[in-house]
């Protein structure tokens, strides 16, 4: 039998699972179950390119403000949230930081930014 | 109070910041926002994911940001706020009585006031799971509170029981967080919250989402050792023999909002037993002259777009009642959920003026057709409860329909879930 995916669009409350058929070689052969065209793209997108906006914080060190919430600048292929959440505990941060204040450049060479998403004045302003 | 307040919100968050924007647009001199924690924006601090905006501003956005454009707008128009500050009472006068440690107790008659308390979740007692009380039973929003802003995890081993959008969202971020999830269980045959959080939350990181699923039993002495777990039948009993048993140190809970309405009502505000927010119509004018409602306090919405907007048009009327010190109801039309509809907000309309009706269904369904009476029709490919159902209706088709007294919405459908 060949080989098959299932994937689930979230182009609309429906769901649609659609199967994704493979001839021997693994080039995609052929598409079962969506609904409409637009199903049909994303479905294709998700698997040539599956990519996410990641979202997570930044130990400060600040008692006032222990966490700072950090994106992607863009979205970043599935299989490097993990290795870029890594970075995400490691990196130092010194306060001012302004939302969209870049945290780290080009993150593990995934082509994004880590920026900001909060203010952190510090100690010295108000919250 | 020293000076008359025109328009006095109560909660900070989308819903009370959209609302005291809109009630100093529309000409309020003084709004003036009450909050009882220590910062402005409601749940939108903790929520650090991204899916905010994507309507209202065409722009992905995480709660932070989204929060951050409204703060900054409302801080430009010259909204005053006072944090750290409770509202303890409200009478059918509009007289508000509030708390603070700093300004101590305070009582004052707004011209207007806008209910904007949210929603607070569901706990373990109001689901009722049979077992020891242990430590590591936590509300799913509690849990990303401490995970998101204190930097505390409350656990390494997780199951969560309901599949909201809050619960699943968590799945997610503590996955990330190194801890391990083992299953999200949800009662009902369907998710509870959007497909886009059940593909990108849970399916991402295998983790297991079981249907028609509940926690019968949480074991455990001081900490949560481990849950069972049951199938259960069509009218939603554990079936015997179908238990499971999951370790794990900590069971968050997300089983769904309530609107927060005890002040509603305290003031007597008409609540919804189904929606369990206030009866409002167009203007979001509840039962109380004065007293407008908008955002999770009405309704519990999915997207923080809608809160937004429906918190507006209850800013909007607010700052013309302070005005003119009246607002005729905007309530010559009743609305009523017909078949597979389970509530409609607004509850009245003009039956004049364009509006927006929100629902949602009771049973999910394929090639649905929502029809508000003969007015408008419009199909959808399916149909969700977890997904707001919205219509936009045009004044002058229903002032030519010329409705008298009720219009009902009706869900039919052509297939099943
Ligand atoms: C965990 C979670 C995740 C979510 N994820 C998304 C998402 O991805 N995308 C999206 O679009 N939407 C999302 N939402 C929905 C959105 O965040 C909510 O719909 C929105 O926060 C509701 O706004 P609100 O202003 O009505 O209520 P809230 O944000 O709850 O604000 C209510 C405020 O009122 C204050 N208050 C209550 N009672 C009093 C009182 N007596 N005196 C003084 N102050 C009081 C509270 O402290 C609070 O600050 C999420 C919601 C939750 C809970
Ligand atoms: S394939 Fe089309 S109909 Fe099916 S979920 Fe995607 S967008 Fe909706």
């Amino acid at each position: 039998m060949a080989p098959k995916e299932t994937i689930i669009c979230i182009g609309c409350p429906l769901g649609c699972r659609v199967t994704v058929i493979q001839d021997k070689k693994g080039n995609v052969a052929g598409l079962k179950g969506a609904e409409c065209k637009q199903g049909q793209k994303y479905v294709l997108e998700e698997l040539k390119n599956p990519v996410r906006t990641l979202t997570a914080t930044v130990p400060t060190g600040d008692e006032g403000f222990p966490l700072l919430p950090v994106r992607t600048s863009l979205s970043i292929l599935k299989t490097l949230l993990k290795p870029v959440m890594v970075e995400t505990a490691r990196v130092k941060v010194k306060p001012p930081v302004k939302a969209g204040d870049v945290i780290l450049k080009n993150v593990k060479r995934t082509g994004a930014d880590l920026i900001a998403t909060a203010d952190w004045p510090g100690s010295t302003g108000e919250g | 109070m020293a000076s008359r307040v025109d328009v006095a919100v109560i909660g900070a968050g989308p819903a009370g910041l959209a609302a005291a924007i809109a009630a100093r647009e529309q000409g309020a001199e003084k709004v003036l926002i009450i909050e009882r924690a220590e910062q402005l924006g409601g749940l939108l601090p903790q929520c650090i994911h991204n899916g905010f905006g994507l309507l209202y501003f065409e722009q992905d956005m995480t709660g932070p940001e989204y929060e951050k454009a409204f703060i900054a707008k409302a801080m430009s128009l010259g909204v005053e706020t006072r944090l750290e500050t409770m509202v303890i009472d409200l009478d059918a006068e509009r007289g508000i009585t509030a708390v603070s440690r700093k300004h101590g107790y305070m009582r004052f008659k707004p011209g207007a006031v806008v209910l904007a308390m949210g929603c607070r979740e569901r706990s373990r007692g109001a689901v009722g799971i049979p077992g020891t009380r242990p430590a590591g039973v936590l509300t799913a929003g509690t849990c990303q509170r401490f995970v998101n802003i204190e930097g505390y995890m409350p656990g390494t081993r997780y199951v969560v029981l309901g599949s909201g959008d809050i619960g699943m969202i968590m799945a997610r971020r503590l996955t990330l967080e190194g801890a391990k999830v083992e299953a999200v269980v949800e009662i009902m045959p369907w998710p509870g919250g959007l497909i886009r959080n059940e593909v990108q939350c849970l399916h991402d990181f295998g983790i297991p989402l079981l249907l028609e699923s509940t926690v019968t039993f949480i074991h455990g002495e001081e900490r949560v050792e481990g849950v069972t777990v049951c199938r259960v039948d069509a009218e939603r009993r554990p079936v015997e023999g179908t238990e499971k048993s999951y370790p794990c140190d900590c069971l968050l809970v997300s089983a769904g909002l309530i609107p927060e309405n005890e002040l509603s009502r305290k003031a007597g505000v008409e609540l919804d037993p189904v929606t369990g927010g206030p009866v409002v119509d167009q203007n979001r004018q509840t039962s109380v002259p004065g007293v407008f409602a908008g955002g999770n306090v009405v309704q519990v919405h999915d997207l923080v777009d809608w809160v937004s907007w429906e918190a507006e048009a209850a800013g909007r009327a607010a700052a013309r009642f302070a005005d003119k010190g009246e607002l005729k109801a905007a309530a010559g039309v009743r609305v009523m959920p017909g078949d597979n509809i389970k509530y409609v907000v607004p509850h009245t309309i003009s039956g004049r003026e364009d509006v927006t009706l929100h629902m949602r269904v009771t049973q999910p369904g394929l090639k649905a057709t929502v029809k508000a009476g003969g007015i408008l029709s419009k199909r959808f490919r399916s149909v969700r409860p977890s997904e707001m159902v919205v219509l936009d209706l045009k004044g002058e088709a229903l002032k030519e329909a010329g409705l008298k007294g009720e219009l009902v919405v009706d869900c039919e459908m052509r297939g099943g879930g």
